[in-house]
């Protein structure tokens, strides 16, 4: 731990050397996070519980991306229009993720919507311990490789902006996750399901005496969410080309802390909460070993939690008595 | 099992005995060393899982660092007795130091999380865990600590006063006998008032504490505990496997034991230990399908939760006492409810052996000075200032909206006001935690009543007794003699206070769950409830809310009755102004958060503001004042 400790004010030149370097790491990983506590976020915001098994929805995203890859390719090499590929990945991955948030919801939420809350987080994690064993049954515990090289023109894979190096990769990635959460907040913002659900967050009873269909409502959710939980795999499978039954963990915790980070229930809190969270994560890989970078994660968890629970944007809504 | 422990002493001894056989003679016919192991590991997931049903069954939090704990005690044993660091501690103190030092950890975990309702709980637990699995892995570098992946292996022999635990026979004697110590303490501690004051919170912790509970010294014991339990058992683990691994305590052997725990059913004894027996030789027999254990715990988890959340053990005949039906007559018939109300078909009157002897003085007991109360941009209260009188029944009267329940909830603790103070007999008690403010000598009802369903009639009333009783869980677990004579106490003040209702809430209704009660002994048994904490100022919130003209009288004179023969001091909402008028000493009514009248019930109900208040402006409606 020690060896690995490099001190601001030791060298401070290194330190300046690596900043933007890892701004840059930050804010793609950060968009990642933010895609996930969306997901988070939104099934919080109208049921009111942590659904533990949206890292495994991520999880599965990531395999899809990967088999539809692994199916268009020939000797790690594609043999369809790169784009068309990506957009493919990301598509089908949406679709596959979203498919099995709504089952979870049908199967395992919705039975228990007036039971204990205990109950229901028991269930979800009951789904998350389903579907990683799941997947590790029958796809192996072997992590998979993507080969992403042939998606890239060779000329364009990294490029040098003075002294930072950006892979084509991140910049994709970046763009990608910005124009998702823009579409979201669009439809949030702008439309009468958007509308619709803006009402159930704040008083699901309510909603339904005026004429929304909660439960379609509940639905839609699951499938937003999960869809960009399931794009968020795939993206990052492009990133760091790999993929195994056991990120889902990982990845769950860490955009369960971007969304409490940004107040948990608020959507642009989910977004901020997540970038802020990516670039912590990154600029302390500059002065910490690059295991204990997940100890930083929940570090921010708990100091969050302790000092301002509602987090950056949410609002603190006193109890009913 | 509650027979259990009322049976004779001899009769119990010799079931101990019965039993200790038993298990004296188990490991003897075990086939061979290998189910011989399979015994002994039972023992110790036994333990595990008792230990997390308080945590997650008695106390209702969803902690999944508990298997963190188990790795605390397992690695402080591993650390403190082998060649790792050169230590060579003895197992009788190597097994205390472990235990307490894991319940330390689970103590601090506990007070910086334990503000956090349960999905934040959970989340924050699930980082500790991983932040303890990230810590065993890569502490080996630069000093090798923890062994990373390799672990730490090779022991000293368990040394009990010279006799060496070396033989399997031994260890499942050791950890069997451990197992019956947890066994036997956490029935203890079910059957106390640590276990009514968990069960309360569990079901609602806003009344819990509004009832004196102090819930998060509660919530924090149940942490330290099963973190205790959880340590002993990592120890004894250790010891049995002679190495640690990181991954013996991960995730997965979590959700194992959670499954026994929710399988048995949360917070059932019996069940639990049936949980962790089964799930513990079942995989046994299924070894071909190995791979499919864990994806079959996941689905056991979510099919129990939607199907039996109670447990599939929950409520197995022979596990859970025979209920008696009093409410059918001996050829099974439904006995008319009216009937079990008014045994033998006579109005059963309220006991008064004492004469009244209480009136209003002039002393203030209450008093509440320049309150305000915001909600955002709403004002509940505005600056609202009145002294309540000792043994005086002061009305609070007001259309809805009016900030009635907010100025209960200010003074019962539950919302800290805005601005201003409230001082009760002299005291300062804005801002002071509720379960404090109630031993300080004020109580209160809800409007929507909030008794602990699940919980029997008598074990309710016994809640409202906690803050009153001091006994800890030294005390407790050895039944010390304050345990016993607190127990006591409560039992008998139980008993009186109940039987303050004639015979609706007593006899074999002592052991019905308040969920059956009707709506009117529902609202009986809440103010039961309070008058258990020896409070003498009560909050009544709408007591007589729901109940049939003939309930609301004896509602209203056993509130008079309260303050006549008892002395208490009485703050009352209340809409039915037949009710006001027959008892208030004095009368406030509220509008908009500001006092609008105040006087005796006639001059209020003739207060032109007031009669505006509730019927709008004069000359809009015919009528231009209440009806007297």
């Amino acid at each position: 731990m020690i060896q690995g400790l490099i001190l601001p004010g030791q060298d401070m030149h290194l330190f300046l050397l690596e900043l933007p370097q890892q701004l840059v790491n930050g804010l793609t990983l950060g968009g990642v996070y933010a895609l996930i506590a969306i997901g988070y976020t939104m099934v919080y915001g109208i049921l009111g519980m942590l659904n533990f098994a949206h890292g495994e929805i991520y999880m599965i995203g990531g395999f899809t991306g990967w088999w539809v890859l692994h199916l268009l390719s020939r000797n790690h090499q594609v043999f369809m229009n790169s784009a068309a590929v990506i957009f493919l990945m990301i598509i089908l991955a949406m679709i596959v993720s979203s498919f099995v948030g709504v089952l979870t919801e049908r199967f395992a939420y919705r039975p228990l919507r007036n039971a204990p809350r205990i109950n229901l987080l028991l269930s979800a994690l009951g789904v998350s311990i389903f579907l990683r064993n799941f997947v590790l049954n029958y796809q192996g515990a072997k992590a998979r490789t993507f080969y992403v090289s042939s998606l890239i023109p060779k000329g364009l894979q990294i490029i040098h902006v003075g002294p930072v190096v950006i892979s084509f990769m991140r910049i994709l990635v970046i763009i990608l996750t910005f124009l998702m959460m823009g579409l979201l907040t669009l439809m949030i913002k702008r439309t009468k399901a958007g509308k619709a659900m803006r009402a159930t967050a704040q008083d699901l009873e309510m909603a339904t005496f005026l004429g929304i269909d909660v439960d379609r409502i509940i639905v839609m959710v699951f499938i937003i969410g999960s869809a960009l939980g399931g794009a968020a795999g795939v993206l990052v499978g492009l990133l760091f080309t790999q993929v195994d039954y056991y990120v889902g963990f990982q990845a769950g915790l860490k955009g369960f802390t971007a969304a409490v980070l940004g107040g948990i229930g608020s959507i642009p809190g989910a977004m901020l909460g997540g970038v802020l969270l990516g670039l912590c994560e990154s600029l302390a890989v500059i002065f910490l070993p690059s295991e204990y970078k997940d100890v930083v994660t929940f570090v921010i968890l708990v100091i969050v939690l302790i000092v301002k629970p509602t987090g950056l944007l949410g609002e603190k809504v006193p109890e009913k008595v | 099992m509650q027979r259990f422990f009322a049976q004779s002493r001899s009769v119990k001894s010799s079931w101990v005995a019965g039993v200790a056989l038993v298990f004296i003679l188990l490991p003897h016919f075990m086939p061979n060393g290998y189910w011989l192991r399979i015994y002994t590991v039972t023992g110790i997931w036994v333990m595990l899982a008792l230990g997390l049903n308080v945590v997650a069954g008695f106390a209702g939090l969803f902690d999944l660092s508990y298997i963190a704990f188990f790795g605390i005690g397992g690695y402080t044993f591993a650390l403190l007795s082998s060649n790792q660091l050169g230590i060579h501690l003895p197992f009788l103190v190597v097994l205390p130091l472990a235990a307490f030092l894991t319940m330390g950890v689970g103590f601090a975990l506990g007070s910086t999380s334990l503000r956090l309702k349960g999905d934040y709980l959970a989340i924050v637990t699930l980082a500790f865990a991983e932040i303890f699995k990230l810590m065993l892995l890569n502490l080996e570098t630069p000093v090798n600590i923890t062994g990373g992946v390799n672990g730490i292996y090779g022991f000293d022999p368990i040394n009990l006063f010279g006799l060496k635990v070396r033989s399997p026979v031994a260890y499942s004697y050791l950890i069997w006998f451990f197992a019956f110590l947890v066994t036997f303490g956490t029935y203890r501690l079910k059957n106390s008032r640590y276990g009514r004051g968990w069960e309360a919170l569990r079901e609602d912790e806003l009344a819990a504490e509004a009832i004196g509970v102090n819930t998060t010294k509660m919530k924090l014991m149940a942490f330290a505990i099963g973190a205790f339990v959880a340590g002993t058992a990592g120890v004894l683990f250790a010891s049995l496997q002679n190495s640690v691994f990181p991954n013996n305590f991960d995730f997965p052997q979590l959700v194992i034991v959670y499954c026994m725990v929710i399988l048995g059913g949360l917070g059932n004894i019996p069940g639990v230990i049936a949980g962790a027996i089964l799930l513990s030789i079942l995989p046994e027999f299924l070894r071909e399908y190995g791979a499919y254990r864990m994806m079959s715990y996941g689905l056991i988890l979510i099919i129990l939760m939607a199907l039996r959340p109670q447990g599939l053990l929950g409520e197995i005949g022979f596990l859970s006492k025979k209920k008696k039906r009093p409410d059918k007559d001996e050829t099974g018939r439904l006995r008319a409810s009216t009937e079990l109300y008014y045994e033998n078909g006579k109005v059963v009157p309220i006991s008064r052996e004492r004469k009244p002897v209480y009136a209003k003085t002039d002393k203030i007991a209450l008093e509440v000075k320049g309150v305000t109360q915001d909600f955002g941009g709403v004002r509940a209260l505005d600056n609202l200032s009145l002294v309540v009188h000792e043994r005086e029944i002061l009305s609070i009267i007001g259309p809805n909206g009016a900030g009635k329940t907010t100025l209960f909830n200010l003074i019962s603790g539950i919302y800290r006001p805005t601005e201003g103070r409230i001082l009760f007999e002299g005291q300062e008690i804005s801002g002071l935690k509720p379960h404090k403010i109630v031993s300080i000598g004020i109580v209160r009802t809800f409007q929507n009543l909030r008794l602990f369903s699940k919980m029997t009639v008598m074990d309710n009333a016994k809640v409202g007794r906690f803050c009153r009783t001091k006994a800890g869980p030294i005390s407790i677990l050895f039944h010390l003699p304050r345990h016993v004579k607190e127990e006591k106490e409560t039992e008998e003040k139980a008993r009186e206070v109940l039987g303050l209702f004639g015979t609706r809430l007593t006899g074999y209704r002592f052991n019905q769950q308040a969920i059956f009660l009707s709506y009117a002994n529902r609202r009986r048994l809440e103010i039961a409830r309070t008058l258990m904490t020896d409070a003498r100022l009560l909050l009544l919130d709408e007591p007589s809310a729901g109940m049939n003209p003939q309930e609301t009288k004896e509602i209203t004179e056993f509130v008079k009755f309260l303050r006549d023969t008892y002395g208490y001091t009485i703050l009352l909402i209340e809409h039915k102004l037949d009710v006001v008028r027959e008892i208030s000493d004095r009368v406030i009514a509220l509008d908009y958060g500001v006092k609008i009248a105040e006087g005796s019930y006639r001059d209020v109900a003739n207060n032109e503001k007031v009669v505006e208040a509730y019927l709008g402006r004069k000359g809009h409606g015919k009528r231009a004042g209440l009806k007297i």
